[in-house]
């Protein structure tokens, strides 16, 4: 970390976690001059920060699994450079948490780690990508119609579309990919055909192609963005969108451009569960 | 009614003012009317958070806030609490002019003093109602 960051901690002020968070977010810009943002003033004073932002890469720092700060950048469509979940590191590093606000030797040797690591030159810009397949966790809502089981996960930064399709919001990224329905209808999928690297796709233009012996199905993208990866395993093993659609089966990974307004089109998962559960219903009487 | 009133410091990070703010919430709900009051997370209620938006909408709610923007009586406005009282930080410091608060990470003597007088207001404020 050699040159000057903008680092956004979460709040912070209720949990051991988020302390964490404040404490490495005010050393780094005590002792080596990285340019803080408070997380709630963010939202208000958008040309000053935006200004900070626009000079010095941003890194994000969360406590807690709840992913404020991330969400905080999303919503301002902050570039995020890198990001760090304390909870998550603590658990990396093999260390238990205090149930209290106080910091104790096992937090305070954390933030040492974590310092080192943020230190360490090409260390921050690396970590979204790292950490993307930890970034993502699945609770799943099922519904089953004679020997089909569909799935759909409740997680609240999850967004749906009539289409069949879902992205997983995570601070200016998202993952898309297609629900248990798709799968379930289309049977064993042979062929996929991935969306260009670097392409920009419009919400609900297409993302790649998924086919099976019975049809093709044009995977619809819920959000707008540019993609900056794609799910290269599905290549060898499109197989893995049958086992599981929405972890090893994901399909992209975009760079949000216009979230805010993308927001209105998108339905959540009390809405999507209802509409899939009609159309088993109607395909399946 | 038996909800705890909320006590909703700014986030106040990079400010030693935001720090006292966070600080006298902190020793009020922990110290000084545990059985009556909690904090809630600012960050959680601006974005929107539902555990968090239920926990507020039409509780009592004390806000304390470290600059002139407010941001915390703003915020738990906006999201349907109900502001009994707003803590100005620069209401108490004005009243000990010259002296030295601290920094954004720790307070010194004089900042530990007044953190403990805005926590005092904050608690009576709260007896008053419960």
């Amino acid at each position: 970390m050699s040159e000057k960051y903008a680092v956004l901690p979460c709040n912070g002020l209720d949990k051991c976690a988020g302390v964490i968070s404040r404490e490495i977010a005010l050393r780094l810009c005590g002792d080596a001059g990285h340019e803080i943002i408070c997380p709630v003033f963010s939202r208000i004073a958008e040309l000053k920060y935006r200004k900070i932002i626009s000079e010095h890469p941003l890194l994000v720092i969360d406590g807690c699994p709840t992913r404020c700060a991330s969400k905080l950048a999303a919503e301002k469509n902050f570039k995020i450079a890198g990001k760090i979940t304390v909870t998550e590191e603590a658990k990396k590093s093999g260390i238990e948490l205090s149930d209290t606000l106080q910091l104790g030797e096992k937090e305070h040797a954390l933030i040492g780690l974590l310092l080192n690591d943020l230190k360490t030159p090409g260390n921050t810009s690396k970590q979204p990508d790292e950490r993307e397949g930890e970034s993502y966790h699945f609770d799943y809502e099922t519904f089953q119609k004679g020997k089909f089981l569909f799935r759909v996960p409740v997680n609240k930064d999850i967004f749906f579309i009539e289409n069949d399709c879902w992205a997983y919001v995570s601070g200016n990224r998202a993952r898309i990919g297609v629900t248990d329905f798709v799968q379930q209808n289309l049977s064993d999928i042979l062929f996929f055909t991935p969306p260009e690297m670097g392409s920009e796709i419009d919400q609900f233009g297409e993302a790649g192609e998924i086919e099976s012996s019975k049809s093709v199905f044009e995977v619809i993208s819920p959000v707008s963005g540019k993609v900056i990866g794609v799910n290269e395993a599905l290549i060898q093993k499109p197989e893995l969108i049958n086992e599981n659609p929405y972890e090893l089966g994901w399909i992209a990974d975009l760079e949000l451009t216009a979230f805010e307004n993308d927001k209105e089109l998108l339905i959540g998962f009390d809405q999507y569960f209802e509409i899939m559960k009609r159309k088993v219903m109607d395909l399946n009487g | 009614m038996d909800k705890k009133v909320k006590v909703i410091p700014c986030s106040g990070i990079g400010k030693v003012f935001g720090f006292m703010a966070r600080e006298a919430a902190l020793k009020t709900v922990y110290e000084l009317c545990p059985e009556k009051a909690e904090t809630v997370c600012l960050a959680r209620i601006v974005t929107g958070d539902q555990e968090v938006k239920e926990k507020i909408e039409g509780s009592d709610c004390i806000t304390v806030d470290g600059c002139p923007k407010m941001c915390a009586s703003k915020n738990v406005t906006a999201a349907g609490g109900i502001v009994i009282e707003e803590i100005k930080v620069l209401d108490t410091v004005k009243e000990h002019k010259g002296e030295k608060f601290g920094s954004p990470s720790q307070l010194d003597a004089d900042g530990e003093v007044v953190t403990g007088e805005i926590a005092s207001k904050i608690a009576d404020r709260i007896n008053e109602v419960k």
